[in-house]
């Protein structure tokens, strides 16, 4: 399990870098970018990715920020999952993607793993791609032609595929912070503790009035990408909270799925019902901590 | 730009200078050209943490990094840990030993940096929270009680050490 | 003159044992902690060579042709290795039963995925693995037998043309009146269960360097060896060359619990060396190569099983059918696996007649290969369901029918009905203990109201006997002849008093060579840090076996004791001499030799090795100027077995009961572990850390095999796990950390009263674990026969009911 040869690029600027994967696409040359490394690497020493050349984003300063931003938070695609874990700014005012980020893996892989990474390599069983839906987060992409903003359900595009061009460069990920009163949940069902998820569910929802508001969904581990499960939205939007409707709301997600995946660990009617729990349970933990 | 590159870093306190091909992996790298062989590999993909190192102070799997991404980094493998002079195990090993926290030793290294970094970060942890920062090492044979036992042991030591 | 090997500490030379029985630390760990153990990767030697194989992607397909061009040009490559070559230059494997084996590269056709086809070596491994991609291999692809039913239809396609059919071995075995037995049942309780294939995945995969002399025509290989001689053996007849030809060195392993890749491995480098005049070369198998094909799946098992019943719960008779898919034939020794269940066929019952039919099939599956346990975790899982289901149907606590049916204390030693003598041992009180341990009554209060919340919560509580110290004569009737598995060691002492044991064996894990030191320190009254324990190699290492079959434990005390007693003899004989006295008036005593009644007249043993080193001109006649002494150990008391299999097989019978209660979430289909606890009894324990880590260890395989593990086919025969994102080997998480406590019931046979413990709780956890999920599952009428009992199964299970 040794990796292939490639030639390795190691720029030391962004316009370098962009340069850099311009000059490579010319030249006909299949190049990757190499982030944190944390999902390349496998695929590397299995010879499944056999780039001809990467481009280490290692060396590029100011990508790996995290900061309050016009009421945003933005962080730089670089940082890693673990900077992001232990950000207070994080923690503090988008709860939802700390608790996300916590569920990544393990600490040695949240060290090196970048949380840009991540969404480029847009592993549909990944927690991220579904709380970039429910947080309706903004990608910042740089290319040979300056910087361009893709909202979250125009970036996840399918299985491993993202919205970015051959040649540009994922650089921030703007989220904005969790309104007060808002509530928030994340749960998955993996096989081990930091497996990647069977399934999964993250949402956010205010209570106005006794009434849900505001609520957005999202179900990861089930489909080639995360799915926003809104006719479980529409379900729940101005209906008071209670464990009826929530059940209801479950159930309502579970038959607007297309297929789901299937695979050793789990069939396709067993993540359909995944989904229903999760909803289910995860509604109830989010109206608790909006209440 | 080539697919060799000259690293420059620091593994256990002393520098090193090479010429590496760009893919071999920092675990071959620290095993084969440093000769470090307490770094052990048991699967290559980043599952069973044998390979767990410090970059900069952080865990990190060996295998799952390329020698030249280390270029300019402060490394620390299981070697670094045991006293030069005296050849005194560090207080982590020891505890490792005396509360029986090995088998066949080979995860053992793994385990060893990952609480390292733990116990820096958090000199007195839970059990839930020292199973949180274990959970990325696999270990075939101890059945992981023992290794529990282990890490109490050598914050509980660490501690009074501190103190006193 | 016979050597009476002690089988109680209080007869060792020692006012009272220093090391023996207590938890000291291992001699193993202050290198292994600092990561200078020199595990087979760290070595290299000069003008090392790099292997990587090429395997193939095929269940089962004829090889038309082979390009190997592309690859020799590559710079860097030194040699490339084929099925031609190796028809050249090899045989197949022996196996047992005979004619079911491959040759270590394919020849003419492929018969699994991961088969090795072509092999490289290289001056790196990358290197040679960039070799492998310009190697063509064209296949012409036939269809494969995936399953055993598939395997045995009529005109299945054959695993091995030369045989007339897939079938390895069928046959049936009777112990007892098995007709009239279940004719007179008050009650038969019979079901169905598949067990899945798992296997061993220790932390290191196999790895060896292999260097062919030319001019001798000798084989050296270094690697991660787990039974050297036997290996050595097997190399030899594979490679045809002498026995005396081959050398193997061991290497301390990374974890063994069975077979890895060696033997394959071992021959593929062998071969390269030979290809490459004789420059060493490496194999380091890697962790995808483990899993499709290294040698660590086993147990692939349909089981159709029986209890009879008296109405008062009394079991009497036992019933099993199993159908094991040995994969592409029997290189692994699948086949014992099946076998050894007869050392403790009835468990821990009084169970008078046992019928066991056996059929072994052949299928396009990778080979399967030992496991921990070697078998009877799956037929005890089998046992203890059915004692489950007696329970339930006859309204008896689960505890409570199996303290009906235990041996008593009083009728050992006891012989079970497939032929096997249990040496000692008090079910009843392992039981007890472990009732109270668990404070079992207020489980039950805490599932009964769980029950009374619609939860499912579940208490198994289980009880096993672990057969420890094998003996080939366990598996005769799969076609291992013999009787005796030696284990010799040597044990010198030097000119400054030093102790040194050479074992045969090298360091897996379980500490043997702390036990070692243990037993010497005490025997001959020095401290643990005075002893070197080393690892001879095959060319000189007295006849061993290493580890397996929960042995070495016992069987290197066995071993150490009995060259101590002959240093004894030799001892007193100097030290009489040099006294003037007669032999039988010396006794050694806390490490010295003195006057019986006059204690202080002697020599230390350290004045007594100097002396017969350095002053010839006072040792008596004929002893010579050696203060060391060999012994190869071996069972006492064992014989041929008969035409069913019966003979006195495995030296202990160690115990043990767990209880565990589990929770299954009904939505997720996951279990929950609340709870888990064991009271086990394997006589003295030698150094109770060790056992305890032993046992923990069992429990953590124990609870893979029930609940993550799996190595997962598809309907074509493709392996679906091949890395450990899907092999699921469990973590921190997923272990419970168990309350444990214990009984000693010494082996009056064993050396110092010692059992077999190694294997330990891989015999009873997947059984408790399975036992308590159906006991969760019984108010739905529910039941799970299937292993791993991963949320998938269960959901679905209770999805179908619902």
């Amino acid at each position: 399990m040794k990796p292939a040869a490639f030639e390795y690029h190691a720029p030391t600027t962004l316009a370098e870098a962009v340069g850099l994967l311009a000059r490579l696409e010319d030249e006909g040359c299949d190049a990757k970018i190499l982030a944190g490394g944390q999902s390349l690497m496998p695929m590397l020493a299995m010879r499944v990715a056999r780039p001809d050349a990467l481009v280490d984003l290692g060396r590029v300063p100011g990508l790996a920020g995290i900061r309050l931003h016009d009421g945003h938070i933005a962080i730089g695609a670089m940082a890693s999952k673990r900077a992001a874990e232990l950000s207070e700014l994080v923690r503090d005012k988008q709860p939802l993607f700390h608790a996300a980020t916590r569920l990544v893996g393990h600490q040695q892989i949240r060290n090196r793993g970048s949380v840009g990474g991540s969404f480029a390599h847009a592993d549909p069983a990944s927690e991220y791609p579904a709380v970039a839906l429910v947080l309706d987060m903004e990608m910042v992409a740089t290319g040979p032609d300056g910087e361009r903003v893709i909202p979250a359900a125009e970036f996840f595009v399918t299985y491993m595929t993202t919205a970015l061009e051959p040649g540009e460069i994922l650089t921030e990920l703007r989220m904005p912070v969790l309104p007060a009163r808002a509530g928030w949940a994340i749960r998955e069902v993996s096989r081990r503790s930091g497996d990647l998820a069977l399934a999964g569910v993250a949402l956010t929802l205010r209570l106005d009035a006794g009434r849900c508001t505001d609520v957005r969904i999202a179900a990861f581990g089930v489909g080639a990408t995360a799915i926003r499960l809104t006719a479980a939205e529409d379900a729940l939007n101005g209906a008071a909270p209670s464990a009826d409707r929530f059940a209801r709301a479950g159930a309502i997600a579970a038959a607007s799925l297309a297929e789901p995946m299937s695979c050793i660990h789990a069939t396709a009617d067993y993540r359909r019902h995944l989904v229903r729990t999760l909803l289910e349970r995860s509604l109830a933990d989010a109206a608790a901590r909006a209440g | 730009m080539s697919n060799r590159k000259t690293i420059r870093l620091t593994v256990n306190g002393r520098h090193y200078e090479r010429e590496v091909e760009a893919r071999l992996t920092l675990a071959d790298f620290i095993r084969h050209e440093l000769h470090l062989g307490g770094t052990h590999v048991g699967c290559e993909h980043g599952i069973c943490g044998a390979c767990t190192i410090l970059i900069d102070g952080s865990s990190a799997r060996a295998c799952l990094t390329l020698a030249v991404q280390a270029d300019g980094a402060n490394i620390t493998t299981v070697e670094g840990l045991r006293n030069r002079e005296t050849g005194q195990l560090h207080p982590i090993q020891q505890a490792f030993v005396d509360a029986h926290g090995l088998q066949c030793g080979f995860c053992t290294p793994g385990f060893i940096m990952t609480t390292l970094e733990l116990l820096g970060e958090n000199p007195d942890p839970t059990d839930e929270e020292i199973k949180e920062a274990l959970g990325g090492n696999l270990c075939r044979c101890t059945g992981y009680q023992s290794i529990l036992d282990s890490v109490r042991l050598a914050a509980s030591r660490i501690n009074t050490a501190t103190a006193a | 003159m016979a050597i009476d090997i002690p089988t109680r500490t209080d007869q060792l030379p020692t006012s009272a044992t220093r090391f023996i029985g207590k938890a000291v630390n291992r001699i193993e760990d202050p290198a292994l902690v600092s990561g200078t153990v020199e595990f087979i990767d760290n070595l290299s030697l000069p003008g090392m060579l790099h292997c990587a194989i090429l395997r193939s992607p095929h269940p089962h397909a004829r090889i038309t042709g082979i390009d190997v061009s592309a690859a020799l040009a590559l710079p860097g490559v030194e040699a490339v290795l084929t099925g031609e070559d190796v028809e050249r230059w090899c045989d197949p494997c022996f196996t047992a039963p005979e004619g079911w084996g491959n040759y270590c590269l394919a020849v003419g056709k492929v018969r699994f995925v991961g088969e090795p086809v072509v092999a490289v070596a290289a001056t790196s491994r990358y290197i040679a693995e960039d070799a492998l991609e310009l190697v063509q291999v064209e296949y012409d692809l036939l269809d494969p037998v995936c399953n055993p039913d598939e395997a045995m239809a009529p005109g299945a396609p054959l695993v091995f043309e030369n045989r007339a059919t897939n079938v390895i071995q069928s046959r049936t075995y009777t112990w007892g009146e098995v007709d009239r037995v279940f004719a007179e049942a008050d009650r038969i309780v019979s079901r169905q269960f598949r067990w899945n294939r798992v296997g061993a995945n220790p932390t290191e995969t196999f790895g060896c360097i292999c260097q062919w002399d030319l001019a001798d025509n000798s084989l050296t290989c270094r690697g991660a060896y787990q039974t050297p001689r036997f290996m050595g053996i097997g190399r030899a007849a594979s490679l045809r060359l002498p026995a005396n030809k081959v050398k193997i060195i061991s290497h301390a392993q990374g974890g063994g619990f069975g077979g890895k890749g060696g033997p394959r491995g071992t021959d593929i480098a062998a071969l390269l060396s030979r290809k490459t005049d004789g420059r060493p070369v490496k194999y380091i198998e890697d962790r995808m190569e483990y899993l499709l094909a290294g040698g660590g799946q086993s147990w692939d098992r349909y089981y159709d099983a029986a209890i009879a019943l008296k109405a008062d719960g009394t079991v009497t008779g036992f019933k099993v059918r199993l159908v094991d898919d040995q994969g592409a034939g029997a290189e692994g020794y699948g086949t014992i696996s099946a076998a050894k269940p007869l050392a403790a066929f009835t468990g821990n019952y009084r169970i008078e007649a046992a019928f066991y039919d056996l059929t072994l099939v052949a299928t396009n599956r990778a080979p399967t290969y030992p496991y921990r346990g070697y078998g009877p975790p799956p037929h005890n899982l089998v046992l203890e369901s059915l004692m489950d289901v007696a329970a339930r149907e006859l309204a008896l606590d689960p505890a409570e029918l199996r303290r009906r049916n235990y041996i008593g204390p009083e009728q050992f030693p006891y012989t079970v009905p497939s032929g096997n003598e249990y040496d000692s041992g008090n079910y009843a009180g392992v039981l007890d203990r472990v009732l109270e341990l668990a404070d079992y009554k207020s489980l039950r209060q805490s599932q009964a109201k769980a029950r009374t919340e619609g939860r499912l919560v579940g208490i198994g509580v289980v009880s096993t006997v672990e057969p420890g110290v094998f003996d080939w004569n366990a598996y005769a009737t799969v076609g291992v002849p013999g009787v005796g598995v030696p284990e010799g060691v040597k044990v010198g002492i030097d000119v400054f008093g030093g102790v040194t044991v050479a074992v045969g064996f090298n360091l897996q894990g379980q500490g043997q060579f702390t036990v070692a030191a243990q037993v010497v320190a005490d025997y001959l009254g020095v401290e643990m840090n005075t002893v070197k324990v080393t690892t001879a190699s095959t060319d000189v290492a007295l006849p061993h076996f290493g580890q397996g079959g929960s042995r070495l434990g016992v069987a290197v005390t066995g071993a150490i004791l009995g060259a101590c007693e002959k240093l004894r003899g030799i001892f007193c004989r100097v030290v009489a001499h040099v006294m003037q006295t007669d032999p039988e008036q010396i006794e050694l005593l806390n490490g010295r030799l003195q006057m019986k009644g006059a204690p202080a007249h002697g020599m230390s043993i350290a004045e007594v090795a100097g002396l017969m080193l350095s002053r010839s001109d006072l040792l008596p006649p004929g002893v010579e100027p050696c203060p060391e002494a060999s012994f190869v150990w071996v069972s006492p008391n064992r014989n041929l077995p008969d035409d069913q299999g019966r003979c006195r097989s495995y030296l202990t019978a160690a115990a043990a009961t767990h209880v565990v209660q589990v929770e299954i979430d009904r939505d997720t289909g996951q279990v929950a572990i609340l709870g888990y606890y064991i009271v086990d009894d394997c006589g003295t324990r030698l150094n109770p850390a060790s056992v305890e880590g032993q046992l923990q260890g069992g429990v953590a395989q124990g609870v893979g095999a029930a609940l993550y593990e799996e190595y997962v086919y598809d309907a074509q025969c493709q392996p679906l796990v091949s890395t450990f994102v899907d092999y699921l080997v469990p973590s921190i998480h997923e272990v419970p950390m168990t309350v444990k406590d214990h009984l000693v019931t010494p082996s009056p046979i064993a050396p110092l009263g010692a059992k077999g413990c190694g294997e330990g709780a891989i015999h009873t956890t997947p059984a408790a674990l399975l036992c308590a999920i159906n006991d969760a599952l019984a108010p739905l009428g529910l039941e799970c026969r299937e292993t791993p009992a991963s949320p998938r199964r269960l959901w679905q299970l209770l999805h179908d009911k619902a």
